[in-house]
């Protein structure tokens, strides 16, 4: 039993800080909550790009530093903590080229990995649907071979960044044989959101941000080589790719800067002469959520810690999804409630504290247990996975 | 990063479960909550003989300066077992107390026979009102001929009737602090009352000081320091409680799966109903984070680094978790689980009582909260 960072990832904590620092001094990025979720730039995925810190832990093979996951938790906690606008290279990074990688042909490999590599290339996820939410498996919009290509035809919901990506990775129905079971009837592909007969439509969210949006597939055609692993597979394949997308410091900092901005808030302003933050029950409610995030932290580097020993967090990842984000509701809430009616003050209006962010942050909220799998779903998977329970007895 | 155990940390663990699994036994349990010692002679006897009480002592006082991680791993399997005793008190509250801070004469005196198993004792310094502060202590040493002479009274003394020593901690009339002398268990003027408490009839004691006397020999460390050597050993203790917490929480997860699992009510398991799955998950949750938080800051304390931030949170997070983790554990045992013939009730016992030792969740968050400059 060890938790000591070795020295190099010491140090690579220190070359990210010093990083995100000096880009946040530049003052030309936008800096905030939800950033790997909603705050994209291009110009500044490229300085992450030439500070080498895309693909990290891909293989060396691939483009990548060959760093394991522990290693981009690091990187990722210092990011989130200082809210780096991380959302135009996030996805690609974290999902589409582990799937291209473990899935994808060499033509894909060459095709896009050097290009996500280099921020030159955003990709946006299209996974759910208006009738496949929870239940992907009920997805219908369909792929259908004719001479080199597929023809998509259907709809995908909730995308984000749909109207910045430059690509889709898209699970799409390829067998439509009622005698197939569901799970066996999809692929994964890639899909030139600049091709004729895709429409992009905004999805304004509860915060009043565009961040989601409708996609519209209108006989599009996507050529065959852009099929990623093998036709008929993209369940399972998505599957794999879920445990790491559940796996991430991002369940639990997309609004890391709340805490910050609670804490600074409470310090400097009074009541009956003395500072919020000398009120015992103040401290108390702090403090909880300070512990709650300090343990998600453990948790999230113990999932990573699993990935980095070739294991499949298959439930862990879940549970720790589960606890995190069930945490960053808490925060909001919490938040907005000891700063009082101030802190109900939205960004832009004269007299919000910290320009709105907590009131903002609560009215993010409500996705972050809801998006990338609802708490509930994941506490099935791990009463099923993890705890063996609801099986059918032999 | 390795959240693993290691190959000595797993023996460890593993005979640890061996032995509670041969030595415990719902009967004995029971039988000890109703017991006026509190706590089985034979099987402490047998804890001594594998060498658990010498862990953290040095060699030269007889011990074998082990890790305390492997320490860890033994409180938890004792957490587990729900077997009580005077390990705590005697180990750290009183052991490690008397070797960090006492004279060689003192070290010398006692360490030899806490290492062997041949000493109980336990550290009294709590009022009558349970409360964690100097400032309500209710024994009082006044300097008399040289010596000294203890009156008061301390509480939630833990086998202070059974002990063969007492540490107690007096506020000095002539200083400003609190000063720890090593007393007699039996010395003149001692009076110990058991107290029934949630533990049972023989673990917590009321103990009286009539003029108990005592010469400056008897003092560990410097006169007037003795509160900040009691704050010293508190991430130990709290890691050590923390642990406890853990091992309690597999045991009571152990019992609510078997039963949701076994339970046929509408014509099938419990454990079919997504709610029960639910509720199973919540525990597990509790159980895990609680695993990692205490492990974490168990490894912090064998690698000498400072935890006081990470102590409090482990045993405000573990206090709480089991004690929820109890409490949902009654919710799906139902009826059976509600009776005295099940074991889940020795562990909502522990869990409540565990809760509150050494400070209990607000008291472990004004630490966090200090130590986070708010």
């Amino acid at each position: 039993m060890d938790f000591k960072f070795t020295e190099e990832q010491v140090q690579f904590r220190e070359e990210v800080k010093e990083f995100v620092t000096t880009e946040k001094e530049k003052g030309i990025f936008p800096f905030g909550n939800n950033c790997w979720m909603h705050l994209s730039s291009m110009e500044f995925s490229k300085e992450v790009a030439k500070n080498g810190l895309i693909g990290i832990a891909w293989p060396k093979e691939h483009g990548g530093r060959g760093m394991g996951y522990v290693d981009r938790v690091i990187m990722l906690e210092e990011m989130f903590r200082a809210g780096a606008p991380v959302a135009y290279h996030f996805m690609a990074d974290r999902q589409v080229a582990p799937g291209i990688i473990h899935f994808g042909s060499d033509f894909l490999k060459k095709e896009f990995l050097p290009k996500i590599r280099n921020a030159e290339v955003c990709f946006c996820l299209l996974f759910s649907e208006p009738d496949a939410g929870s239940d992907l498996a009920n997805c219908r919009t369909t792929a259908v071979e004719e001479g080199d290509y597929y023809i998509v035809n259907g709809q995908k919901v909730w995308t984000s960044n749909g109207h910045i990506a430059d690509y889709g990775w898209a699970l799409v129905k390829t067998n439509l044989d009622p005698a197939v079971s569901r799970y066996n009837a999809f692929s994964e592909m890639v899909i030139d959101m600049k091709s004729p007969g895709v429409t992009v439509r905004p999805l304004i969210n509860s915060a009043g941000a565009h961040s989601f949006n409708e996609v519209y597939f209108d006989n599009v055609k996507v050529p065959k080589e852009y099929l990623v692993g093998t036709k008929d597979n993209g369940f399972r394949q998505i599957m794999t790719n879920l445990d790491f997308e559940r796996a991430g410091i991002e369940r639990l900092m997309q609004n890391s800067l709340t805490l910050d901005s609670l804490k600074d808030y409470v310090k400097t302003n009074d009541k009956g002469g003395k500072p919020l933050s000398q009120d015992p029950l103040i401290r108390d409610s702090i403090a909880k959520l300070e512990i709650e995030f300090e343990v998600g932290k453990l948790f999230i580097y113990y999932v990573a810690s699993l990935l980095d020993k070739g294991k499949i967090p298959s439930y862990e990842a879940a549970m720790g999804k589960t606890f995190c984000t069930l945490y960053e509701a808490k925060l909001a809430d919490v938040a907005t409630t000891l700063m009082g009616l101030p802190g109900l003050l939205m960004p832009g209006s004269p007299e919000a504290p910290c320009n709105g962010m907590a009131c903002e942050d609560y009215l993010w909220s409500p996705s972050y247990t809801l998006q990338g799998g609802v708490v509930e779903v994941l506490k099935n998977i791990v009463a099923q996975r993890g705890l063996k329970l609801g099986r059918k007895k032999k | 990063m390795d959240f693993n155990f290691n190959e000595e940390q797993q023996m460890v663990y593993d005979s640890t479960k061996k032995f509670f699994e041969k030595e415990t036994s719902g009967t004995l349990l029971r039988e000890l909550m109703e017991d006026d010692k509190g706590y089985s002679p034979e099987v402490w006897k047998k804890m001594a003989e594998l060498g658990w009480m010498g862990l953290l002592f040095k060699e030269e006082y007889g011990g074998f300066e082990g890790s305390f991680l492997d320490f860890a791993l033994i409180l938890e399997g004792m957490g587990k077992s729900a077997m009580p005793s005077p390990f705590l008190s005697t180990v750290i509250l009183t052991g490690l107390i008397i070797q960090d801070n006492g004279s060689e004469e003192l070290k010398k005196e006692y360490l030899p026979k806490i290492a062997e198993g041949e000493c109980i004792s336990t550290l009294a310094f709590l009022g009558r009102k349970g409360l964690y502060s100097k400032s309500e202590l209710e024994l009082e040493a006044k300097q008399v001929n040289g010596g000294y002479r203890i009156s008061g009274a301390a509480s939630f003394v833990p086998y202070a009737h059974v002990a063969d020593n007492i540490l107690c901690a007096a506020k000095t009339t002539d200083s400003e602090g609190v000063t720890l002398f090593m007393l007699d268990g039996k010395a003149a003027g001692i009076e110990t009352i058991n107290l029934h408490s949630i533990s049972g009839k023989g673990v917590d004691c009321l103990v009286n000081f009539r003029d108990v006397q005592a010469t400056p020999a008897q003092i560990v460390g410097e006169a007037g320091k003795g509160w900040e050597y009691i704050e010293a050993q508190w991430p130990k203790v709290a890691v050590a409680l923390s642990c406890e917490c853990v091992g309690g929480m597999d045991r009571v997860m152990e019992l609510a799966l078997n039963h949701v699992n076994e339970r046929i009510q509408f014509g099938k398991p419990l454990s079919a109903l997504q709610v029960v799955q639910h509720m199973c998950v919540d525990m597990a949750m509790k159980l895990e984070t609680s695993r990692h938080t205490a492990h974490y800051a168990a490894w912090q304390i064998n690698e000498g680094l400072d935890c006081t931030k990470e102590a409090a949170i482990a045993k405000s997070w573990c206090g709480e978790a089991f004690k929820v983790v109890t409490k949902i554990g009654h919710q799906l045992t139902g009826g059976i689980g509600f009776s005295e013939e099940f074991d889940l009730f020795l562990y909502t016992r522990n869990a409540k009582k565990l809760e509150l030792l050494f400070g209990d969740g607000s008291f472990q968050r004004a630490i966090v909260a200090d130590n986070i400059g708010l």
